[in-house]
C-alpha cells in the first residue's frame, strides 16, 4: 500500500536535528511506552501487523505525532480490536491512576536482573528453514516489481521498478505481506544492491549505492 | 473478553481515527491512559515497567555496541566471527536480545562508508546499541539519507575524501546492521576499555566517521 510511512526520497524535509542529548528517552512518558511495548502485546499480533496498524494512523497523524506516541495510539487501537478493553474505556480512564480489578490476573513483577535476563533471553532469528531452493544467486542480476500491492509490503516506493543486484543470499524469512494478515508464509529473502544513479537518476554520486533486503516475490529475473 | 486481532486494516483505520480526534493531544495523557488500562486489566504491573526503564537506562546502551568493535579491532578472529555472524559473536558478551536475532556487521574501509536507516518504520538493533537517537526516528533522516546520503553526512560534521563510496543500508526486514568504524590512528598498544571508550553511537550507524583520539 502507499501509506504515509513509506518516506525514502520524499522531498521537502529540513536539516537532521543532529545535537540531541544521548539520553535513550527525553521525556519520562517515552520510556513508559518503550516498556510497556516490551511486556504486554496481545500474542496474535505479528510484528507485521503490528507495523501495518501504525501505518494506518491518519496521515496528519503520522506524520506530526511524536514517534512513541505512535507506538501507543497503535497499542491503545489493537487493544480495542483485541476487545483487552473498549473504546469507552480507553477514552474514560484518561487522566486516572487505575489499581488491579478485582479479579484480573496478578502480572509477574520482575526486577531489573531478571528484566535483563528476559531481554537476553528474548532473542530470536526470523529465518526459517525450508525445503525450497533460492530462485537467485549473489550477483545476479534482477528488477524489482514496478506497482504498488494491495497490502503491507517491505518494497519501499523509492525502489520499484529499479534493476539492481543479488549482495547476500539471507535465508528464508516470513513474507511479511502475508504475515500483516496472519499468515505465515517463508520465502527467500536477499540483500540487493542499487546504485544511486538507478534510484535516483544521472545526477547521483557515481560512487554510491543502496541495498535493501528484499523477498524473492518481490523480485524478477532481469 | 480479550480475543485475538482482526486483522482487519479498515477496521483498526476506523478505530485509531476514533482515538486521535477524541483523546486529549497530549502524548503524556495519552500513554498514561495505557498504561493504567494495562495495570487495571493485570496486564503489567508498574514495578516490571520501572525495571524495563531502568535496564535500558543504566545497562543496555551504546556502550555495548563499542564493546564489540573495539575487540573487532584487536582481535582478527573474533572479527572474523563477527563478519560471518554477528547475530551469534555478540553472544560471547551476552549482548543478544531485542532486535538482535539477525544482526549484520558491515565495515568501514578507506574507500567505502556505510550508513544505517530504516525507511519504511524505524529498526534498530536495540539490545546492542540501546535506544535509538530521535533523529533516527524523524522524518527528515528516513527521507533524506537513501537520497542524499552525502548531504546528511555533512550536517553531522562527516567529510569523506573523494575516493569514498557511500553504501547506504535500509533495514527494510528484519536484519539489523551494525556498522565496524575504522580504527584511529595512534591508538597502538591501547586496551580494549580504552579503545571502547573512543567508539561513538553514531559511528556505529554511520553518522560518524573518523573518531577522535581523546
Amino acid at each position: 500500500m502507499d501509506t504515509i510511512h513509506d518516506l525514502g526520497g520524499k522531498q521537502g524535509f529540513g536539516p537532521v536535528d543532529v545535537n540531541e542529548p544521548e539520553a535513550p528517552w527525553h521525556y519520562d512518558w517515552e520510556g513508559r511506552m518503550w516498556a510497556m511495548a516490551q511486556s504486554s502485546r496481545n500474542t496474535s499480533v505479528t510484528i507485521d501487523w503490528w507495523r501495518h496498524v501504525v501505518e494506518q494512523l491518519p496521515p496528519h497523524a503520522y506524520m506530526t505525532i511524536p514517534y512513541f506516541e505512535k507506538w501507543c495510539m497503535t497499542d491503545l487501537a489493537l487493544g480495542v480490536d483485541c476487545g483487552t478493553f473498549t473504546m469507552e474505556d480507553a477514552l474514560n480512564i484518561v487522566g486516572k491512576n487505575a489499581l488491579r480489578a478485582e479479579g484480573a490476573s496478578r502480572p509477574e513483577v520482575l526486577n531489573k536482573e531478571q528484566i535483563l535476563e528476559k531481554n537476553r533471553t528474548s532473542v530470536k532469528t526470523f529465518e526459517e528453514e525450508v525445503d525450497f531452493a533460492p530462485a537467485f544467486a549473489v550477483g545476479d542480476p534482477v528488477k524489482t516489481l514496478s506497482h504498488s500491492v494491495p497490502t503491507h509490503t517491505r518494497l519501499p516506493a523509492y525502489a520499484r521498478g529499479r534493476s539492481g543486484k543479488i549482495l547476500a543470499q539471507r535465508g528464508a524469512h516470513p513474507l511479511p505481506d502475508k504475515s500483516a494478515q496472519g499468515q505465515e508464509v517463508p520465502e527467500h529473502l536477499y540483500t540487493v544492491v542499487f546504485t544511486a544513479q538507478e534510484l535516483w537518476g544521472k545526477d547521483a554520486d557515481p560512487r554510491d549505492t543502496v541495498t535493501l533486503d528484499l523477498w524473492e516475490s518481490y523480485l524478477e529475473q532481469l | 473478553m480479550t480475543s485475538g486481532t482482526s486483522f482487519d486494516r479498515d477496521k483498526l483505520a476506523k478505530i485509531h481515527d476514533h482515538l486521535h480526534s477524541h483523546l486529549p493531544p497530549e502524548p503524556a495523557l495519552r500513554v498514561k491512559a495505557l498504561e493504567s488500562l494495562l495495570v487495571e486489566r493485570g496486564l503489567v504491573a508498574t514495578e516490571t515497567l520501572d525495571a524495563w526503564v531502568e535496564a535500558y537506562s543504566e545497562d543496555i546502551g551504546p556502550k555495548r555496541g563499542a564493546q564489540v568493535v573495539a575487540r573487532a579491532w584487536l582481535d582478527a578472529d573474533f572479527k572474523a566471527r563477527l563478519m560471518e555472524d554477528a547475530a551469534q559473536a555478540i553472544t560471547e558478551f551476552g549482548f543478544e536480545g531485542k532486535a538482535t536475532g539477525d544482526l549484520k556487521a558491515v565495515e568501514n574501509t578507506d574507500d567505502q562508508h556505510n550508513v544505517v536507516v530504516c525507511t519504511l518504520c524505524s529498526c534498530y538493533p536495540f539490545s546492542l546499541l540501546g535506544l535509538s537517537p530521535a533523529w533516527y526516528k524523524a522524518s527528515a533522516y528516513r527521507a533524506r539519507v537513501v537520497r542524499e546520503p552525502r548531504k546528511v553526512l555533512e550536517e553531522f560534521g562527516v567529510s569523506l575524501g573523494d575516493d569514498v563510496a557511500v553504501r547506504v543500508w535500509d533495514s527494510t526486514a528484519e536484519l539489523r546492521y551494525l556498522v565496524v568504524p575504522q580504527r584511529p590512528a595512534g591508538t597502538e598498544g591501547w586496551s580494549q576499555e580504552q579503545l571502547a571508550a573512543l567508539v561513538t553511537r553514531n559511528s556505529m550507524i554511520g553518522t560518524d566517521r573518523d573518531l577522535e583520539v581523546k
